[in-house]
């Protein structure tokens, strides 16, 4: 397999309804996510999706283009930069950022439709051989 | 030492409390509810016929977050997370997750977990996660 110096982009609508079948499956039934009444009265004023919702979108696209050796040999380090609301459209695309002998590092980064971004990640595979 | 999982105050978390250790089986059923939760076709492990990591990382990380019952400003602020090996459908994973960071500077309070995840004897997963809690005025 090569290394890319781009990776498929991928998009998602994030809702509400989405939210709660990730609570379900996860097991994160944080009031923060769930609970509009509640997420008012916090600094973000309307519930926000779960971090690790987004995460899954950059794991997605790194899963897509190198398969196992994600999956087994993968690392990433992330850092949230701003909530994603129910209603947003986040894109998330990478680019090659750096490569070692054995590894790669991508730039991954979520956007919204806006532009800004919401999650920018460091994310690292092993170069086949 | 060991933590008891109902609520816990984050104040009185020293670094290396554990906050939970259990085993979670990923089932099938598990895998399909969470790739139907995230809109991932899940072609790409049905061909390697493993549990997406980040499915394994969502349910330790919950049970993490449950354990310290976040306050309501609490910003989820970075993750680091490193697959390690693969976990078959049907696995029992031994997850665990304890407390490296807990200080406070200029009213916020900087919380960082580290958590596992092993199948046997072999790891299949570690991370860490960063939380910063505004601290409640006097």
């Amino acid at each position: 397999m090569a290394t890319p110096e781009v990776l498929q982009e991928i998009s998602h609508k994030v809702t509400q309804a989405q939210l709660a079948r990730y609570a379900d499956a996860s097991g994160d039934h944080n009031p923060l996510h769930l609970d509009e009444e509640f997420a008012a009265g916090t600094p973000y004023g309307r519930t926000i999706a779960h971090g690790m919702l987004v995460l899954a979108f950059v794991s997605e696209t790194m899963a897509k283009s190198f398969g196992r050796a994600w999956m087994c040999e993968g690392k990433m380090k992330a850092k949230f930069r701003a909530p994603v609301y129910p209603g947003d459209t986040v894109t998330t695309s990478g680019t090659l950022k750096s490569t070692s002998d054995a590894t790669a590092t991508y730039e991954i980064v979520v956007r919204k439709q806006d532009g800004s971004d919401v999650v920018t990640v460091d994310a690292t595979v092993p170069i086949p051989v | 030492m060991l933590v008891e999982r109902d609520t816990m105050d984050l104040a009185t978390l020293e670094s290396g409390s554990e906050l939970f250790s259990r085993r979670i089986t990923m089932t099938g059923d598990a895998v399909a509810g969470y790739l139907a939760a995230v809109e991932d076709d899940g072609d790409a492990y049905a061909l390697e016929g493993v549990v997406p990591p980040m499915a394994v990382a969502a349910l330790v990380m919950a049970e993490a977050l449950k354990a310290i019952e976040l306050p309501a400003g609490a910003v989820h602020t970075g993750q680091e997370l490193g697959f390690l090996a693969a976990v078959d459908v049907g696995a029992e994973v031994q997850c665990t997750a304890k407390v490296v960071q807990n200080s406070v500077r200029r009213g916020t309070r900087f919380v960082a977990l580290e958590i596992t995840a092993d199948v046997g004897d072999e790891r299949a997963l570690t991370g860490r996660v960063s939380l910063a809690i505004p601290e409640e005025e006097e």
